[in-house]
């Protein structure tokens, strides 16, 4: 199971808010440790599945807390590549 | 409290003197209200985007802020070091302690570059009059190549205003005959080219019908100034000859420093409504400054100055009416010279702007007319 080593609450805050803050919390993370942020975004359903899979990051569960929703993702490795060297 | 209640705002910028004169309107002899502010120097910010384009020049942007105010308040040209909420006292950095039985925190944003361990003047931008001015000094020598307008992170002042450039750059290219000479690219941090998605229904079609490469979902990893490079966080990179980018932004250092509620940037919490402090009955924020899900923009400190204005006269007057504000804001988005939507909404209404048109223009460039002498007076 991976380890969440961040939890984020983002709820009260809509699109792109809990995104910008999925995307702040991955950066004070290592690669293979996940974050889990809160939303009660419905925007969050459809941009957090997306950017994770554009970022390289894994979408691991979206668990369901009645009001609010769970989106834990796990960090990948930096997609980043130097073009010139 | 004294005979006459100390208002005491802090920032005169569009907020600040707006809420002053709205304040000085009806409070008028009950409060002595107080400016502070470093500068005093008051700047039509939407201007910044005709300045790209050689429209606007940084003179005619700026006016003496003190001569926006009410005559008879007080100003004092300092920065503020701390506020002291318990004692209730502003402490400027020249050592001046200045006594409040209601505060304003109208301090705006600033931009922090210097964030950001890459950034340096090779990367563009245009939210100051030196910076617009300079894209437009690069701009009006190119004659080829690829201009990419970015957005370091969020929130940053006037959501549209990086869209409206990239608009405004495609249509100078086009006047000048050499549109195709060049490749313009946008930039989103999200999925689509703008956060509101009734408004970007319209403006991202928009923008690709005029050949803008709009990348989306680009979170800003890294600039190479050197081999002139933008990385994304998602593993995209962009070649280009002009960067322009939006720098962070954060709230003023001394709210931090003053433990005043805040988020992280230094965003002070308020409560939607009344715009009150968390926690304080006699402090409020007001525009850039507060942690609002709404647009950074002069309409939105416009419309939260007469709330403001009536809960702090309500107080004095030991009144329990409470008066709220609905979440509204309003914007001229500009889509070319020539045409601008209009973009309305509040806490609950989306806004649905319908298509360019010149109407909207016309009263986009009448405005900063109209701003100097109604609006920042309070009149309107």
């Amino acid at each position: 199971m991976v380890e969440v080593a961040k939890v984020v609450d983002a709820r009260g805050s809509f699109c792109p808010g809990p995104l910008m803050e999925l995307i702040r919390a991955l950066k004070s993370v290592e690669v293979g440790q996940a974050v889990e942020v809160y939303s009660e975004d419905q925007g969050s359903l459809k941009d957090i599945p997306a950017w994770a899979e554009k970022a390289g990051h894994k979408l691991v569960e979206i668990k369901d807390y009645g009001e609010y929703r769970g989106f834990i993702v796990e960090k990948g490795e930096k997609k980043r590549r130097r073009k010139k060297e | 409290m004294a005979d006459k209640a100390k208002i005491v705002i802090i920032g005169a910028g569009t907020g600040g003197t707006i809420v002053a004169n709205k304040l000085n309107k009806i409070v008028k002899k009950k409060a002595e209200i107080t400016v502070i502010d470093p500068e005093f120097k008051h700047i039509y910010q939407p201007g910044y985007l005709f300045q790209i384009v050689g429209r606007e020049t940084e003179e005619g942007l700026i006016r003496d802020g003190t001569k926006l105010l009410p005559k008879r308040s007080k100003k004092i040209r300092a920065a503020v070091d701390k506020v002291d909420l318990e004692k209730q006292v502003v402490h400027t950095n020249d050592g001046q302690e200045v006594p409040y039985d209601y505060l304003i925190i109208a301090s705006g944003s600033r931009l922090v570059p210097q964030k950001l361990e890459w950034w340096n003047d090779q990367i563009h931008q245009f939210y100051t009059p030196q910076g617009a001015a300079k894209v437009y000094d690069q701009l009006k020598d190119m004659t080829e190549g690829t201009i990419v307008v970015s957005i370091a992170s969020m929130p940053y002042k006037c959501p549209p205003a990086p869209l409206e450039a990239a608009l405004l750059i495609d249509d100078y290219l086009r006047r000048k005959k050499i549109r195709d000479k060049f490749n313009v690219v946008f930039t989103s941090p999200i999925n689509r080219a703008f956060s509101i998605e009734t408004v970007n229904t319209i403006v991202q079609p928009l923008m690709e019908k005029r050949g803008i490469d709009v990348r989306t979902f680009f979170n800003v990893d890294e600039v190479d100034t050197e081999e002139k490079v933008l990385y994304s966080l998602e593993g995209e990179e962009v070649d280009y000859d002009l960067l322009i980018m939006i720098p962070p932004h954060e709230a003023q250092p001394f709210i931090v420093k003053s433990g005043i509620p805040h988020e992280e940037g230094g965003w002070v919490i308020v409560d939607r409504e009344t715009l009150k402090v968390e926690g304080y009955d006699n402090v409020y924020a007001i525009g850039d400054t507060t942690n609002l899900p709404i647009s950074k923009a002069g309409s939105t400190a416009h419309n939260q100055a007469p709330i403001i204005a009536k809960n702090i006269l309500a107080s004095i007057k030991n009144s329990n009416k409470i008066y709220k504000y609905d979440g509204h804001v309003q914007c001229f988005f500009i889509t070319e010279i020539g045409k601008s939507l209009f973009v309305d909404f509040n806490y609950t209404r989306p806004p649905y702007p319908g298509k360019p048109s010149r109407r909207h223009w016309w009263f986009k460039l009448a405005f900063k007319e109209l701003y100097y002498r109604f609006v920042a007076k309070g009149i309107v």
